[in-house]
């Protein structure tokens, strides 16, 4: 089988999980033996994930090009993924809770799904991608994106559960959507700050300056910024709750931007 | 980092524009502020083009647009003069906050400076010697250590901190980013960056610095012998190489091989490849076949041109193309013979119909390309302030995100021929469940024994 085709049986396989949460969610009570069978699916299918990035890494060796698959859109985003869908189960192992998953894994599937319209072929690097700090670099922001995008799923969840003041049988208490949403910050933060670091010490390599204030660069100080004042607030002047979760939600907005907006304006990222 | 609550505490009486002043310095609210406003500063600089030419911008801006452009640099946002000046507020907040909050470290270090949250009291009676015999292995066991002993007449205070590397987390994180920014300032001040375009073959010492387009001149000069691209099966270029040799009075000092990813550094100047232009042809072989069928190859060196053997012509090179049909590269040649007009002909490699002078034909054989390259130099006596902040930082952080720092303070107080005993602690992660694990070694040791 191609990493290509595995690829897109994990996009079912997640979607079923899906469903399969929104059943046991509603249907079982919270450690249910069904919960916990579903934890297992999604763990099995995030090993799928991983075993595709594995092989699409083979292929590109059996091709003669060896190369890490963290260097265009398609790969970036399903590296994306496959750190949302890690980050979701680290906080389901922690914190016991489904809900998360349940939001979380919609992004993982979008995510995912973005690919299918996108050119799947493994190319060849150009020059200025030839680099080991490539992999550090990336995984590094990505991994941090995702520590941000579990805070944002929590604190959606915390402004919806105060709203609607509707924890109990369903959703987790606000005191641990607000606990959520704040460590994951705190994971995701120094990923950032390194990816920015390894990003600056490859720019420095490769061109010459390690800064040069380029839309994605400075976009990534701008989340950086965001999330440096989303800590101080938390531990310096102890807000909480309804605050904080409007913080993480600019924060992440932030991330997105980083992402996919600065694609639009002009810069050095642009194969990604 | 609680620095603006004791600061706004602080008694309004005496205050004087200083304490005003030192209290903005020393105030998160200030950090958040300028980190937020930092952050929308950034956005304007992604979305308004920067390093416009202005007078061009002046004709087609309105001119209250162009006036505040002006003002504010908005076409240099990140150089301009408020965005330095919101650096230097960051900048002197944090050392605000970090020289507040230094001199608290040492007692944190001991166990003593901060209060516990974690708090209770019991009475038992048996002596203070007996209880501490109990206590001491017990919590010691818990966490990790032995205690450091405060003792007088009357009571005794053991306390255990653990993980308290941890307290060097902050200023590690704080020095970090001051460290950072002034690297950047060092950068500002005493950095050079800038381009250089030597053709092949040819030496070049004099460069245009960047952003200024000042002309500036190298203590060396760089002799490129040779550029070279390479390109996959695919036709994506896979390498850009010059290959090239430093020269000081004449003398060579280095030599070497410039890639993108891969600069050449002599006297902490850093050259870069950046790009290349195709700006001619070294030299052109064409495949001659004479009438014989011998086949024999021509080399032309533009500008010069060449005899064709054998017959009255003279070849120049007029222009090459590298392959833009499907008779594949090729070049219009200058043809002229001895006491007539010259006439321009075609050529082609894969071309059946060759070119006929005299019963010799003639098709296209190779080419070799002439760049020139385009270099970047860097020289940025920042840039290591800059990575040994960064270095601090990740430290900083490997303590933040791999550290419990936790204290136990037991105080033991003979009393009426009780003990009292006081038992306090701070955890910073888990406080539930460390409180629980505290009261219950505690209770059940005083009761086994």
């Amino acid at each position: 089988m191609t990493s290509s085709a595995l690829t897109t049986y994990v996009v079912f396989l997640y979607l079923a999980c899906w469903f399969g949460y929104l059943l046991v969610c509603t249907a079982t009570p919270p450690q249910s033996a069904a919960r916990r069978a579903m934890l297992g699916m999604l763990v099995i299918v995030w090993g799928l994930s991983t075993a595709a990035i594995g092989l699409r890494w083979i292929e590109s060796y059996q091709m003669g090009i060896g190369r890490a698959p963290l260097s265009n859109l398609y790969e970036s985003l399903i590296f994306f993924s496959w750190s949302i869908a890690l980050a979701l189960i680290i906080v389901r192992l922690r914190y016991r809770v489904d809900s998360v998953i349940l939001i979380g894994l919609p992004l993982v599937l979008v995510t995912m799904g973005y690919t299918f319209f996108l050119d799947r072929e493994i190319k060849p690097l150009i020059p200025a991608l030839q680099s080991n700090w490539l992999v550090i670099h990336v995984v590094t922001c990505f991994l941090g994106y995702a520590g941000f995008t579990v805070s944002f799923i929590a604190a959606l969840l915390y402004l919806v559960v105060k709203a609607f003041d509707a924890h109990g049988k369903y959703l987790p208490t606000p005191e641990l959507l607000d606990e959520i949403t704040y460590r994951a910050v705190l994971v995701g933060y120094p990923l950032l700050t390194v990816g920015i670091i390894t990003g600056a010490a490859w720019a420095d390599y490769a061109w010459g300056s390690y800064w040069s204030w380029d839309p994605k660069e400075t976009w990534s100080l701008i989340t950086w910024m965001v999330y440096s004042a989303f800590l101080h607030a938390r531990l310096a002047r102890d807000w909480k709750g309804h605050r904080t979760a409007v913080l993480s939600l600019v924060g992440f907005a932030a991330v997105l931007f980083t992402y996919f907006g600065v694609n639009y304006l002009p810069g050095l990222h642009s194969y990604f | 980092m609680t620095g603006s609550k004791s600061a706004d505490i602080g008694d309004r009486n005496q205050d004087s524009i200083f304490s005003e002043v030192t209290s903005i310095f020393t105030s998160v609210r200030t950090t958040i502020v300028v980190l937020c406003v930092l952050a929308v500063a950034s956005i304007f600089g992604t979305i308004i083009p920067q390093n416009v030419d202005l007078d061009q911008f002046r004709r087609v801006a309105s001119p209250f647009y162009y006036r505040l452009v002006v003002i504010l640099d908005l076409h240099n946002v990140y150089r301009s003069w408020w965005f330095i000046l919101l650096l230097l507020l960051l900048t002197g907040n944090l050392l605000g906050c970090l020289l507040q909050r230094l001199p608290r470290i040492p007692g944190e270090w001991k166990g003593v400076g901060k209060k516990g949250t974690i708090r209770f009291t019991l009475s038992d009676a048996r002596p203070k010697d007996q209880v501490r015999a109990i206590l001491a292995p017990v919590l010691g066991k818990l966490m990790g250590s032995s205690p450091s002993v405060v003792e007088d007449a009357k009571s005794t205070i053991l306390i255990w901190v653990r993980h308290r590397v941890f307290l060097l987390a902050f200023p590690l994180i704080h020095a970090a980013i001051i460290a950072i920014l002034l690297g950047g300032v060092v950068g500002l001040f005493y950095g050079v960056r800038g381009n250089i375009v030597i053709e092949e073959g040819e030496a070049g010492q004099d460069f245009v610095r960047y952003p200024s387009g000042d002309a500036d001149t190298l203590p060396f000069s760089i002799a490129v012998d040779k550029f070279t691209l390479k390109r996959y099966p695919t036709g994506q270029p896979k390498e850009y190489r010059s290959d090239v040799r430093l020269l000081k009075n004449g003398e060579q000092v280095a030599e070497g091989s410039i890639l993108v990813n891969q600069p050449l550094t002599y006297e902490g100047i850093s050259l870069y490849q950046a790009n290349y232009q195709l700006i001619g042809v070294k030299l052109v072989t064409l495949r001659v076949v004479d009438e014989q069928g011998k086949t024999a190859e021509l080399v032309v060196r533009p500008p010069e041109s060449a005899r064709l053997p054998g017959t009255d012509y003279t070849i120049g090179i007029h222009s090459v193309d590298p392959g833009s049909t499907t008779r594949g590269p090729g070049a219009d040649l200058n043809v002229v013979k001895t006491g007539e007009a010259p006439k321009r002909a075609s050529v082609f490699r894969d071309d059946s119909a060759a070119l006929q002078l005299d019963g010799v034909k003639i098709t296209f054989g190779n080419y070799e390309p002439l760049y020139t390259t385009g270099l970047q130099i860097g020289y940025d006596p920042g840039t290591n302030i800059v990575w040994f902040g960064c270095g601090l930082l990740v430290i900083g952080f490997c303590l933040t995100l791999f550290t419990n720092l936790r204290s136990v303070t037991a105080s033991l107080t003979s009393e009426a021929g009780k003990t009292t005993i006081v038992i306090s602690g701070r955890s910073r992660r888990n406080r539930a469940e460390f409180r629980e694990t505290i009261e219950n070694e505690v209770r059940g040791s005083l009761e086994k024994s």
